[in-house]
């Protein structure tokens, strides 16, 4: 059975109790969202965008279909030589600024996420697991995080 | 000894000190080498009492000076990564003997007869006599004659450089066992502190489990984090000294003494503060103490507070240059710790600011083993999250929000590949 989809309203009721730093503008196109603010994975705080939508008949747009993470500031640094991960841990790899590229929090083929569960006890706290593991990558090479990629079979280990 | 202070700082709630902590259990003396250092020295105390040996019932007393007595022991840095461990053998009396007689009968006493296994890992120094260990340990052995009955363990010990003219041998005064006692009954211990960096020890070292279990059969004294608790003041006073060992190695200079920072650090101990903040507070407190003598065209003077006489800084610094350098490396510590503490920076930065700080090995060593913590918690869900997100291993604040389900990181690989 489908579940049922939560509203836009609610999400960003829902944002704006547990995670009141982010701010809520419109988003791009009808029914869409987008929050910025800062969020930590270790102690450093990034700032972020969150762009988000309901389906819309006929738009077909990747943050209607799940949240979509960037992180604006201070910018992702690509590294070419990492053990691990070169050069981005875990993107949707996007240019023409690869250090844009959305973060992938979770492995659609696993159901981890659907429109009616709340991004602000799912997306974000997801988002601060990516940045620590980011900060610990970007220190050392490696990543920490688990995860898998398209066309891998079974993940590393779930986050 | 020591009295607990009860606090209610959780004292690794925040990356630096957790940084910190970890380097100093790195650099410390672990509890299962600090049992080994406990059986090498009864070896040791038999041996100079055997049948036939020249010290034969001429010893008074066998005991641990220094940073061993005060629980401050860390690694040489390029000594094979071993451990100093010094300790005083209390002759009876000198008699006759003069300071080159004294260390000369020591050193024969422990390198003993030809088959001995000591004979070929001992060496006379100029005020010890060194016995060293395969594993890198070594122990530093002076001899020691009481001056008063009536004052405990006020006595001298001998100087005598084998290379220099014997007309300038002599004694020195010292009384290493009452600063001991001063320094440990004035050294705060916060009791969460002590339980939260005991535990951080024990993890660290899976041999504690085997001390634990034979400590019933076996009666050895343990290790400073389990009597008493260990006080976040010696905590940063270690990696003070691993911090002038970096520094100082490479200028193949004699560096300041161990001691001298004991008690400079013991000047401004106070309960309550974490490892950096003591770190912080001590450095500024030398530096304030150098840059005073250095403003009046003196040189720094350390003085044993419970012993007249018994001068610290006797053989450091030697001039203006050693004072200069070490005022170069307060300012540098300090500009580092805040660079440590500075959350704004990129956890790398940070890394390598403790790497510069403490030697890459040693950092390196935490930072992975940080890394690989960390991740655990983010791969089984099993952290919490600070009000501002950030990854909390522990519900140490009070406006920590639980974690939220588990997720598989996905992603494209990088299509230029």
């Amino acid at each position: 059975m489908a579940k049922k989809l939560k509203s836009l309203l609610s999400q960003v009721q829902d944002m704006a109790s547990i995670w009141p730093q982010f701010e809520v503008a419109l988003g791009p196109g009808p029914h869409s969202v987008v929050w910025f603010g800062p969020l930590k994975g270790l102690e450093r705080p990034f700032t972020l965008s969150i762009e988000y939508g309901l389906p819309v008949s006929g738009l077909v747009q990747r943050h209607r279909l799940f949240p979509v993470v960037r992180v604006l500031r201070p910018s992702l640094v690509l590294n070419f030589d990492a053990a691990d991960e070169a050069p981005l841990p875990h993107v949707y790899f996007e240019g023409p600024d690869y250090r844009l590229s959305p973060l992938c929090l979770f492995d659609p083929m696993a159901n981890e996420w659907n429109p009616s569960m709340p991004i602000a006890k799912t997306t974000i706290p997801w988002a601060a697991r990516w940045l620590a593991c980011y900060e610990l990558w970007e220190a050392t090479g490696r990543w920490h995080g688990g995860g898998r990629h398209m066309n891998q079979e079974e993940p590393q280990d779930a986050a | 000894m020591n009295q607990p202070i009860h606090g209610n700082f959780r004292p690794f709630a925040v990356i630096g000190e957790r940084l910190l902590a970890s380097t100093a259990i790195k650099i410390e003396l672990p509890p299962s080498q600090h049992a080994l250092m406990v059986q090498r020295k009864a070896a040791i105390e038999k041996h100079l009492e055997r049948e036939g040996s020249p010290l034969r019932g001429l010893i008074r007393l066998f005991y641990q000076q220094g940073s061993v007595a005060i629980g401050a022991t860390i690694r040489a840095k390029f000594r094979q990564e071993g451990f100093d461990i010094d300790i005083i053998v209390e002759l009876l009396g000198r008699g006759n003997l003069t300071p080159a007689q004294v260390l000369d009968l020591m050193f024969e006493a422990m390198r003993g007869e030809p088959g001995s296994r000591y004979r070929d890992c001992t060496e006379r120094q100029s005020r010890c006599v060194t016995v060293y260990y395969a594993d890198g340990m070594h122990l530093d052995l002076s001899p020691a004659v009481l001056l008063d009955e009536r004052d405990p363990r006020r006595s001298h010990i001998f100087h005598s450089k084998l290379e220099e003219p014997r007309w300038k041998d002599t004694t020195i005064l010292t009384n290493c066992f009452g600063f001991v006692a001063h320094y440990n009954a004035r050294c705060p211990i916060d009791q969460i502190f002590a339980e939260d960096y005991g535990r951080l020890v024990r993890d660290a070292d899976l041999q504690m489990q085997i001390m634990m279990k034979d400590a019933d059969s076996v009666p050895v004294p343990v290790h400073s984090t389990v009597v008493g608790g260990k006080s976040a003041v010696t905590v940063a006073l270690q990696l003070l000294k691993r911090n002038r060992n970096i520094r100082w190695l490479p200028r193949n200079r004699r560096m300041p003494a161990s001691v001298m920072f004991s008690c400079l650090s013991l000047e401004v101990a106070e309960s309550g503060r974490t490892i950096g903040q003591n770190l912080r507070v001590i450095a500024e407190h030398i530096l304030d103490r150098l840059l005073q003598a250095k403003s009046l065209g003196e040189l720094l003077y350390v003085e044993n507070p419970v012993c007249q006489g018994d001068i610290f800084t006797d053989r450091w610094p030697v001039d203006q240059t050693d004072q200069d350098l070490f005022i170069g490396d307060m300012r540098l510590l300090l500009r580092q710790l805040a660079e440590l503490f500075d959350d704004r920076r990129s956890f790398k930065d940070r890394s390598k600011t403790l790497e510069d700080m403490f030697g890459e090995t040693v950092a390196r060593q935490v930072v992975d083993e940080f890394a690989a913590e960390m991740g655990q918690s983010v791969r089984s869900g099993s952290h919490f999250l600070g009000a501002a997100g950030g990854i909390v291993a522990a519900p140490s604040i009070v406006s920590a929000k639980p974690a939220a389900p588990r997720n598989t990181f996905y992603g494209t690989k990088w299509p230029k590949s």
